[in-house]
C-alpha cells in the first residue's frame, strides 16, 4: 500500500476496491458524463464503506433510530389469524355453511377443491387489556402483555405456498438468492459487539427449519459476513465453534497466527479484500469460542427465571431460545431471529389439526413468549428492542377439503390474502390494532399493509429509508423492499 | 400594385375568421376550454379554495394522488380536470360532477364508489384504488355543501388523515459543520473506546455511548474522559459497568440525556437525586443494582419511566 495514504477511511476504501468495482465506477463515470446530473443525484446510497478487517463495526443510522435491535419471532407454517386474533363471530354464525360462490370464483387455494364449507372459530375469543384488543382463550400468558402489543390485522402478501412466502417476508422476494432482513440490518448498522455475530439464529420445533430453508438467513448480494449465524441452546451453541479434542487454546492461537500470515501474504501478492474479511472471520471465530458459550448458556440465569420462560437448560425449545434472545438482546446482538415451526393446521395428519396442532404450539409458545416481553421491558430493553411475531401468509375461513374429502382433522387452507401479525417495542404504538378484514376473515377491508411495508416500516424504526439502504448487484440497486413502491405505515408508528 | 395588401389583409381576414369560429366551436363543445378562454379574458366567476380549508387539506390530496394523473395539467379525460377547485366545479364533457350538499346526486361520487369490475369505475381497474377513508372524506364533504372556504375542523366525524413520512434529505456539509468544534475529541475517544461512542445518526453531531460491554474495566475514571461532550451525549449505556454514586456529578453533567442505562452497577439513590435536574431525561434503568423503590419515586413523577427498581411481573 502507497505510503501517501493518510486517513484509515482512505485505507479502508482502498483496500476494499477491487477492480470490478474499479472498472464499474469508470464506466459509471462515463456515464454520468453523458447523462444528465439529475440521474447521479447526491445521497441515492448510503456510504456503508468500512475496513474489511472490521466488517461489524458499529455504523451509525440514517436517521435517529427508534430501536436498536430486532427479536423476530418467526411461526413458520402460517397460524390461523381466525383462531387466536382476528375475531369474527359472523363466521360462527355461518359454519358449516357452503362457502359462497363470490369466496371460490377466480380462486386458486393450494388444495381446496370444489365446494369447501365455511368453518367457524375453534376457540372463545374475549377482549382483553385496556386496548380491549381480541384474542383467543389458548393464549392466556400473552393475554397478560397485550396492551404492549400492537397488532396487524390487514398484511397480505402474493405467495400462497409457504417456501416463497417465507422467503417474501424474510427476503422481500419469493425467489431464493435476496438478502434477509437480518442481513440488511448488519450490514446497514453493523453491531455492538463483536466477538459475536451481529446477526443470530435460534431453531427449535425439534430443529425443524422453516420449509425455505437456510436462505431465509442468507446474505444474498450481499457479502457473506452478514449473513445469519444458526446457534443452538442445547449442546455446542455454534456447530465447529469449539477446538476439536485435545486442541488446546494456545495451540488454536498458534494455528490461527500461521494462517494469519499466509493470508496476509496472500492480500499482498493479489490485494483481494477477501482475504481480509477472512483473516477477520478466523479472529472472531476465535473470540466468539468464549463469548458464544457464555451467552448461550441458560443455566447462568436464577431458577425463577427459567421458570417463568418455562426453560429446561440442555434441551431445544422455543422458551430456552426466548431466554437466549434477551441475553443476546443485552449482549448487543443486532438481529435475533427465531423459528417455531408447525402452524400449518391443513387438518391432515393429528399434528396438524386446528383442535390439535395449533394448540399445542399455542401452549409451547404462550408463555415464554409473554416472559420475554416482559422480560425486556423490566430490563428496560423493550424500549429500544423491536419484537416482531408473524408467519408467512394466513389461512381460510373455509374448512379445508383436500381433494373434495372432509379431512381427519379439521383445518384451514393457506390464505395469502390477509394474515395478523404483532409488532412490540420501541416506537411502536402499544395497544393498537390497525387495519381490518371483512366479517368472514376473507379479505382486507381497511388498511392493508404489504410485506415490503412492513418491511419499510421496520427500517425506518432502525434509522434508514429503505429507497437508501441499497446495494448494487446485476445493474439494479437491490433493495430489501424490492422495485414496487412501499409505505412507511405511520399509523403504527407511537 | 395595390392588389398585394389587398390580399393580404383578405388572408389575415379569413385566419382570423377561421380562428374565431374555431373557438366559438370549441367553447361551445368544450365546456373546460370555455371556462379558459372566460378566464383568459377575464369574464368567468372562479371559485377558490382557502387555504386551511377541509377542501384544502383533506380533497385536494387524494385527487392529487389518485386522479389527476388523467384529469390535470397533462391530460383531461373527458374534459375533466380536478387540479384546482375551480376547475373541479366547473366539471367535465357532460356537465357538472359535483352537486353540491347531494352526495347522490354527484357524478364523481357515483364513479368512485361504483364495482371495480365496472367500465365507468374509477379510478379504473389497475391504477391504485381510493380507501374506504378517502371516499368518506369525499362523501362528508359533498354532504356539507363542497364548499371551498369550510374549514378544516369543521368536519367533526372525518377519518383521519393519512400521514406520508418524508425522511429528510441531511445536508453533509451542515452536519461537518456542527460536529467540527468537537469532532478531534470524538475520534480520540472513539480510538482509545473502540466501539463506544458512535453519532445517533449520519445527520446529527449528537452522541450516544455504550460502555456495556467492557464490564468492570470501565469505571469513574474512564466516564469523566468523556465529560467534553456532556452537551452532546443523549444515550448512555453503562451497564455492568464499576461506576458507583461517585459517577452522579459526571451523570448530572450530561444535561442532554434521554436515555440512560445502570443495570446491574452499584448506583444507589444518590445518583437518582443527581438525575432530577436532567430536563430531557425519558428513561433510566437500574435493574440489578441498589437503588431502592422509594428514590425512583420523585423521578416517575416527573413522568420518567424507571425500570427495574422492583419486581415488575
Amino acid at each position: 500500500m502507497s505510503e501517501t495514504i493518510k486517513t484509515p477511511t482512505q485505507f479502508a476504501q482502498l483496500q476494499a476496491q477491487t477492480r470490478r468495482q474499479f472498472l464499474g465506477w469508470g464506466m459509471g463515470g462515463l456515464g454520468a458524463l453523458y447523462m444528465n446530473d439529475a440521474m447521479a443525484a447526491p445521497g441515492h446510497t448510503l456510504d456503508l464503506a468500512r475496513n474489511p478487517s472490521t466488517p461489524l463495526s458499529v455504523l451509525p443510522p440514517q436517521i435517529k433510530s427508534k430501536v436498536k435491535r430486532v427479536i423476530y419471532l418467526h411461526m413458520g407454517g402460517a397460524p390461523s389469524q381466525l383462531e387466536l386474533f382476528d375475531h369474527k363471530p359472523m363466521l360462527a354464525r355461518f359454519h358449516g355453511k357452503p362457502a359462497p360462490e363470490a369466496f371460490l370464483k377466480g380462486k386458486r387455494f393450494a388444495f381446496i377443491s370444489g365446494i369447501p364449507k365455511l368453518l367457524g372459530p375453534m376457540f372463545p375469543f374475549h377482549q382483553a387489556g385496556q386496548s380491549g384488543a381480541w384474542i383467543t382463550d389458548r393464549l392466556p400468558h400473552l393475554e397478560k402483555s397485550i396492551d404492549d402489543l400492537c397488532f396487524i390485522k390487514s398484511m397480505k402478501t402474493d405467495q400462497f405456498n409457504h417456501a416463497p412466502a417465507q422467503l417474501l417476508v424474510h427476503t422481500g422476494d419469493p425467489r431464493t438468492g435476496h438478502a434477509s432482513l437480518g442481513s440488511w440490518v448488519t450490514y446497514g448498522l453493523g453491531s455492538e459487539n463483536q466477538n459475536l455475530p451481529g446477526f443470530i439464529v435460534l431453531i427449535s420445533s425439534g430443529g425443524i427449519t422453516a420449509n425455505a430453508g437456510k436462505p431465509l438467513w442468507g446474505s444474498g448480494f450481499l457479502p457473506s459476513v452478514y449473513q445469519g449465524v444458526q446457534c443452538r441452546s442445547a449442546g455446542e451453541p455454534v456447530l465447529y465453534l469449539d477446538n476439536p479434542k485435545g486442541v488446546s487454546r494456545a495451540e488454536r492461537r498458534q494455528v490461527l497466527d500461521a494462517v494469519e500470515q499466509i493470508n496476509r501474504q496472500t492480500h499482498r501478492e493479489y490485494g483481494n479484500p477477501e482475504t481480509v474479511a477472512r483473516i477477520a472471520q478466523y479472529e472472531m471465530a476465535f473470540r466468539m469460542q468464549l463469548e458464544a458459550s457464555e451467552a448461550m448458556d441458560i443455566r447462568r440465569e436464577p431458577q425463577k427465571v427459567l421458570e417463568r420462560y418455562g426453560a429446561q437448560p440442555g434441551k431445544t425449545s422455543y422458551a430456552n431460545n426466548c431466554l437466549v434472545a434477551r441475553r443476546l438482546a443485552e449482549r448487543g446482538v443486532r438481529f435475533i431471529q427465531l423459528y417455531h415451526w408447525g402452524w400449518d393446521s391443513h387438518g391432515t395428519p393429528t399434528d396438524e389439526g386446528l383442535n390439535v396442532g395449533l394448540v399445542g404450539r399455542a401452549r409451547e409458545t404462550d408463555q415464554p413468549t409473554q416472559a420475554l416481553l416482559a422480560d425486556l421491558k423490566q430490563r428496560g430493553l423493550l424500549e429500544d428492542t423491536l419484537v416482531v411475531w408473524g408467519g408467512e401468509f394466513g389461512r381460510t375461513p373455509m374448512w379445508e377439503n383436500r381433494g373434495g374429502q372432509e379431512m381427519a382433522f379439521i383445518g384451514r387452507d393457506h390464505h395469502p390474502s390477509c394474515f395478523t401479525i404483532w409488532m412490540a417495542g420501541g416506537g411502536v404504538k402499544a395497544g393498537l390494532t390497525h387495519g381490518e378484514t371483512d366479517e368472514m376473515g376473507y379479505e382486507i377491508v381497511r388498511n392493508p399493509v404489504e410485506v415490503r411495508d412492513l418491511h419499510a416500516t421496520m427500517l425506518y424504526l432502525l434509522g434508514f429509508d429503505h429507497k437508501k439502504l441499497n446495494y448494487p448487484y446485476q445493474g439494479l440497486d437491490q433493495k430489501l423492499t424490492g422495485v414496487k413502491p412501499a409505505r412507511i405505515v405511520s399509523e403504527v408508528l407511537a | 400594385m395595390s392588389d398585394r395588401p389587398r390580399s393580404a389583409l383578405l388572408y389575415f381576414a379569413c385566419v382570423t375568421l377561421v380562428t374565431a369560429a374555431g373557438i366559438a366551436t370549441a367553447m361551445t363543445f368544450r365546456p373546460a376550454f370555455r371556462h379558459q378562454v372566460l378566464d383568459v379574458l377575464g369574464l368567468a366567476d372562479v371559485p377558490q379554495a382557502a387555504p386551511g380549508s377541509f377542501y384544502t387539506a383533506r380533497v385536494a390530496p387524494l385527487f392529487e394522488t389518485r386522479c389527476n394523473g388523467c384529469h390535470g395539467d397533462k391530460m383531461d379525460r373527458g374534459q375533466l380536470r380536478l387540479d384546482s377547485f375551480a376547475l373541479l366545479m366547473r366539471g367535465g364533457k357532460h356537465g357538472a360532477v359535483i352537486a353540491p350538499g347531494r352526495v347522490d346526486g354527484s357524478e364523481l361520487f357515483r364513479r368512485i364508489t361504483l364495482p371495480e369490475s365496472d367500465e365507468q369505475a374509477m379510478p379504473p381497474s389497475g391504477k391504485p384504488p381510493l380507501t374506504k377513508d378517502d371516499i368518506i372524506v369525499i362523501r362528508l364533504w359533498i354532504a356539507a355543501g363542497a364548499s371551498g372556504a369550510l374549514p378544516v375542523h369543521a368536519i367533526k366525524n372525518a377519518p383521519k388523515p393519512v400521514v406520508e413520512i418524508e425522511i429528510p434529505q441531511s445536508d453533509p456539509v451542515q452536519v461537518h459543520r456542527q460536529r467540527a468544534p468537537l469532532a478531534d475529541v470524538v475520534r480520540q475517544l472513539q480510538v482509545r473506546f473502540p466501539g463506544m461512542l458512535e453519532y445517533v445518526s449520519r445527520d446529527s453531531a449528537d452522541l450516544e455511548m455504550n460502555a456495556s460491554l467492557s464490564g468492570g474495566t470501565f469505571g469513574h475514571a474512564q466516564l469523566r474522559e468523556f465529560l467534553p461532550l456532556q452537551d452532546r451525549i443523549l444515550r448512555a449505556d453503562l451497564s455492568g459497568t464499576a461506576i458507583t454514586d461517585g459517577a452522579a456529578p459526571v451523570l448530572a453533567a450530561m444535561t442532554r440525556l434521554e436515555v440512560l442505562r445502570l443495570a446491574n452497577t452499584k448506583v444507589a439513590a444518590a445518583t437518582m437525586q443527581a438525575l432530577a435536574p436532567l430536563k430531557s431525561l425519558r428513561s433510566v434503568t437500574v435493574t440489578g443494582s441498589a437503588v431502592p423503590p422509594a428514590a425512583v419515586v420523585a423521578l416517575r413523577q416527573r413522568g420518567i419511566v424507571v425500570y427495574g427498581s422492583d419486581d415488575v411481573r
